[in-house]
């Protein structure tokens, strides 16, 4: 009988969520626009237009040595040119942000390829070579895993996801790299390591608390689903638990 | 430095304040007679880029700005996330909730009372101010940082 994963446990709105963003057949809607010059911009490691700078020859020209890993691997596109490693970082703000940093890198994991993600408790970074990466970083930009209020792109000074949110309904920021508008836009003002823009980069209206509370990834019992409420996916991690606790001795179920 | 005698009390908002706000809502709060010390805390927002590529850059925010209290003008180094008071007595904190219930309308707070401020000195002050510091200044302001206390006028 084939393998069907299933992604996760629990019976909730979150947990349902969580299964939703990490199973790659499940197609991720797409909430807004932005443009490929725009992620360019955000992402702050190439001028837009200029060609991607490479850290080797392209493979095609490298003449690989004779290895049965390299036959089954198809290498992505971005090491087939030989592009360097880049990275995108992620602050998720607690207050019901629709992703959250283990579940970003549960749900790159099953989704993309060639990737190396770093998860921390309230960001979550990836690196992958630059043309994936730009590619990875649109698609999270554009879909249900961002809100521009709640999410963040900050490749540095990431500190806000636990605080409380600002009058205006944005996470902090210290750098203050996107603003909220009067036309009810968010903007990029700075990249994600903090370095002035020369244009403004539109991410798009801020959703609604309905919306964020339906699409939420994260357990919260004040402005969300309380954790205990999920009796499936407390059994869960009491087992995880338990097991985990009595494997040196040789636990038998 | 604190006296037990003096009770204290903090200013939660929900939601943290945008300078404006934290503007209207200081004005409001030194109306009221008898209050000692006002300590206003938050993240802080850095001149320049504290970490990473960009470091020692500018940091444009506009979060950091001059307000004005009373008649003096302070420079908000920190996005209000709570308002910490040292009052004369606890009459006093009974007349700043009446004027935060009606300041706040929109964000919910909450109001605390306890001990906020720092009671001793610790050695980063007595670095700084040496052994004989003025003990209303300990707690005040951030030792390491050069910026001193504000003494707000002009409330008569």
């Amino acid at each position: 009988m084939a393998y069907t994963p299933q992604y996760g446990p629990g019976t909730s709105t979150v947990a349902e969520n969580r299964r939703k963003q990490m199973n790659p057949n499940n197609k991720l809607e797409k909430v807004r626009d932005v443009t490929d010059e725009d992620v360019v911009l955000i992402l702050g490691h190439r001028a837009p237009g200029a060609a991607y700078p490479t850290a080797h020859p392209p493979l095609a020209e490298a003449g690989e040595p004779d290895c049965p890993i390299r036959k089954i691997v198809t290498p992505t596109e971005g090491a087939k040119a030989g592009d360097r490693v880049r990275y995108i970082q992620f602050a998720d703000s607690m207050f019901n942000a629709p992703s959250q940093p283990y579940q970003r890198t549960y749900s790159y994991s099953y989704r993309f390829r060639g990737i190396d993600p770093g998860t921390l408790s309230g960001r979550q970074i990836v690196e992958c070579r630059e043309r994936d990466l730009e590619a990875y970083s649109k698609f999270l930009l554009e879909t249900e895993m961002f809100d521009p209020a709640r999410c963040s792109v900050r490749g540095a000074t990431v500190h806000g996801h636990s605080l409380r949110l600002a009058e205006d309904g944005m996470m902090f920021d210290m750098l203050q790299r996107c603003l909220l508008t009067g036309d009810g836009n968010v903007k990029y003002v700075k990249n994600q390591i903090g370095e002035p823009l020369d244009r403004e980069v539109n991410v798009g209206k801020p959703m609604d608390e309905g919306w964020l509370k339906a699409h939420s990834t994260i357990f919260h019992s004040l402005v969300g689903v309380p954790y205990r409420d999920d009796q499936e996916y407390v059994e869960y991690v009491q087992r995880i638990h338990s097991l985990r606790t009595k494997y040196g001795f040789m636990p038998k179920e | 430095m604190t006296e037990a005698s003096y009770p204290q009390c903090r200013i939660v908002p929900l939601r943290m304040l945008k300078p404006e706000t934290a503007e209207r809502l200081l004005n409001s709060i030194v109306k009221v007679c008898g209050i000692r010390r006002m300590l206003v805390n938050g993240p802080r927002l850095p001149a320049t880029v504290p970490y990473g590529p960009a470091r020692g850059k500018p940091n444009p925010h506009s979060a950091r700005r001059v307000i004005t209290v009373g008649d003096t003008e302070v420079e908000l180094q920190v996005q209000v996330g709570q308002v910490v008071l040292e009052v004369e007595d606890r009459g006093v904190i009974e007349e700043v909730r009446s004027v935060c219930d009606e300041f706040f309308t929109e964000i919910p707070y909450t109001l605390q009372e306890g001990i906020f401020m720092k009671t001793k000195p610790s050695l980063v002050d007595y670095a700084k101010y040496g052994p004989g510091a003025d003990e209303s200044v300990i707690g005040l302001t951030d030792p390491g940082k050069k910026g001193g206390l504000v003494i707000l006028q002009g409330l008569k």
